[in-house]
């Protein structure tokens, strides 16, 4: 007999979904976390009395998150103290115009017609057809996606979906040139592709949704974004599941093709009827489990998927208020420099000269974050690859430590520079290192349309009986709800097929 | 005849790919190098 139903390695949140619905439905759950806190990408430590988001530092789709709360019988509000975020964001523009861009849609028209009224017809246009795009996307995000029977499947419980092909064949800047005329407008609209990890021009037409969606709430988590996944953790708890954090699992134990428990760093051998990897696919299938146990199309498939655009962070204490006036500041370049950006900097890496980046200013929503009469500045910066230009970022991390202050003091945030207590940069080699991302990259795989749904890999493996996936690596890909809606995914499949 | 009518296809395709803007070239260009690999991770 196994020790656990169910293993699963890594407690990001969807490690902790599936494991607390799991839990929830009286499986013996063991979560394995390497690290000393749940969350992953979506987690909060603290600093000489600041308090920092390592990487996701909102939260949108509420009603996506309160399915997973619906199913551990609660709500999201029950549980998560989350404080909403109006306006969405202020906007820098590469001329350094600003932009203060509301929740209300109606107030979004207005700040758009004090750039271009010729823009506003186009605005009504998009903001319908993504008001109706919009609402097949829950049902999609928490369906399995092994097969093209599955797609097929869904497109006949959501024909609607079907109306709104051409977002699924052309790209974000397609849809952006289709429905707005100035380039201020657009530029406005455009740094949301960087949150999949691609440059306007290269992003599927479908993630044009995302500013949209924005305007249905921006959420922060009182006490920071640790706050989600450590609800699902006292949910799962109070169900009977097992947290064990600094723990690393060193290998899974496939026997006849079926995963049957993992092994630790130190040795110890654990058995499970079934397995839940919630870290990337490539590092389970080609480091914990070793490609000659997969058929070959499978080894040529994982082999090929290219990782994510990483982004340094630079998480800063400071000891004044910040002439900002919102929780999210994009400062932003043109659209033509961003797809430039990918094309010729993000390649050859160093401090580049389009510089744009999300400002999140969390002290403003919480105080607490901060000591009394401090603030808590946390800016993502520009991608980039796994080294800095012709350094690694080890080398090449105090001097761009200094660049990055230096520029968006001047571009951005007056008085920064002066009032710095504390300054970190954790660059894409930090994040692999700290979180075992692989390159860095917090969303794990690319995520354009040759990386999505059946091509992304599966949920339920094709390979390995018993193994399953959640996170960023599998559908639906990146993102807080995105990787917790992979949770009800995963759960839905264990409950099908491995009833016992 | 048949040659003709893929010759016919051929040139109508070129010739559109040609009238593409740059940006939507690339996208296109992206595109067709992770054709070959939708087989194998269809099968991951």
């Amino acid at each position: 007999m196994a020790d656990y139903n169910i293993i699963v390695i890594g407690a990001g949140c969807g490690g902790l979904s599936a494991g607390a619905q799991l839990a929830k439905k009286g499986r013996k759950v063991l979560v394995l976390e390497q690290t000393e806190r749940v969350g992953g990408c979506c987690s909060t430590y603290e600093q000489n009395g600041f308090k920092f988001d390592i990487g996701a530092s909102i939260v949108e789709a509420p009603e996506l998150l309160n399915r997973v709360f619906t199913r551990l019988g609660t709500t999201l509000e029950n549980e998560v103290d989350l404080i909403e975020c109006d306006p969405i964001y202020t906007v820098i523009l590469g001329d350094g115009r600003r932009m203060t861009i509301p929740k209300s849609l109606q107030g979004t028209e207005e700040a758009i017609k004090a750039i271009t009224p010729a823009d506003v017809q186009g605005w009504r246009k998009y903001a319908a057809l993504m008001d109706g795009f919009r609402n097949t996307l829950n049902d999609f995000f928490t369906s399995p996606v092994l097969t093209f029977s599955d797609m097929a499947g869904i497109m006949k419980n959501s024909p609607d979906m079907l109306k709104y092909g051409s977002l699924f064949t052309s790209s974000y800047q397609d849809v952006l040139n289709k429905y707005f005329t100035n380039a201020a407008i657009k530029e406005s609209l455009a740094y949301q592709t960087f949150f999949i990890g691609l440059p306007p021009e290269l992003a599927p037409g479908i993630f044009a949704v995302i500013p949209f969606q924005e305007h249905d709430g921006l959420y922060y988590t009182r006490g920071g974004m640790i706050g989600i996944p450590e609800a699902l953790r006292r949910l799962g708890e109070k169900e009977g599941m097992e947290l064990r954090l600094k723990t690393k699992v060193k290998k899974v134990i496939v026997r006849n093709k079926r995963a049957v428990g993992v092994k630790l760093d130190d040795g110890t051998e654990i058995s499970a009827e079934v397995v839940i990897s919630d870290i990337n696919a490539k590092t389970l299938y080609l480091d914990m489990i070793g490609a000659e146990q997969l058929p070959w199309l499978a080894r040529i498939g994982i082999k090929s998927y290219e990782t994510a655009m990483a982004v340094p962070m630079l998480y800063l204490g400071v000891n004044y208020t910040p002439p900002l006036n919102s929780h999210h500041t994009l400062v932003t370049v043109p659209m033509e420099d961003m797809n430039d950006f990918w094309w010729s900097d993000y390649r050859t890496g160093g401090f580049s000269k389009h510089q744009f980046a999300i400002i999140s200013w969390t002290s403003q929503s919480d105080p607490k974050l901060a000591p009394k009469g401090k603030h808590v500045l946390i800016l993502t910066l520009p991608p980039s690859l796994r080294t800095c230009g012709k350094k690694s970022w080890d080398e090449a991390k105090p001097e761009m430590l200094e660049k990055y202050i230096d520029y968006y003091s001047k571009r951005a945030i007056p008085g920064l520079k002066e009032h710095i207590e504390v300054a970190e940069l954790a660059t894409p080699l930090d994040f692999e290192r700290r979180l075992g991302t692989p390159d860095g990259a917090i969303y794990a795989l690319r995520q354009d349309m040759m990386n999505e749904t059946v091509f992304r890999p599966a949920a339920k493996s094709k390979s390995i009986d018993g193994l399953y996936l959640v996170g960023a690596s599998t559908h639906p890909g990146g993102g807080v709800p995105t990787t917790m809606a992979s949770g009800i995914v995963a759960t839905d499949l264990i409950e099908k097929f491995e009833r016992g | 005849m048949k040659k003709i009518v893929c010759l016919g296809i051929i040139g109508t395709l070129f010739y559109g790919y040609t009238q593409l803007t740059d940006s939507k070239k690339r996208y296109i260009k992206e595109l067709v190098r992770q054709m070959p690999y939708l087989v194998p991770r269809y099968f991951v």
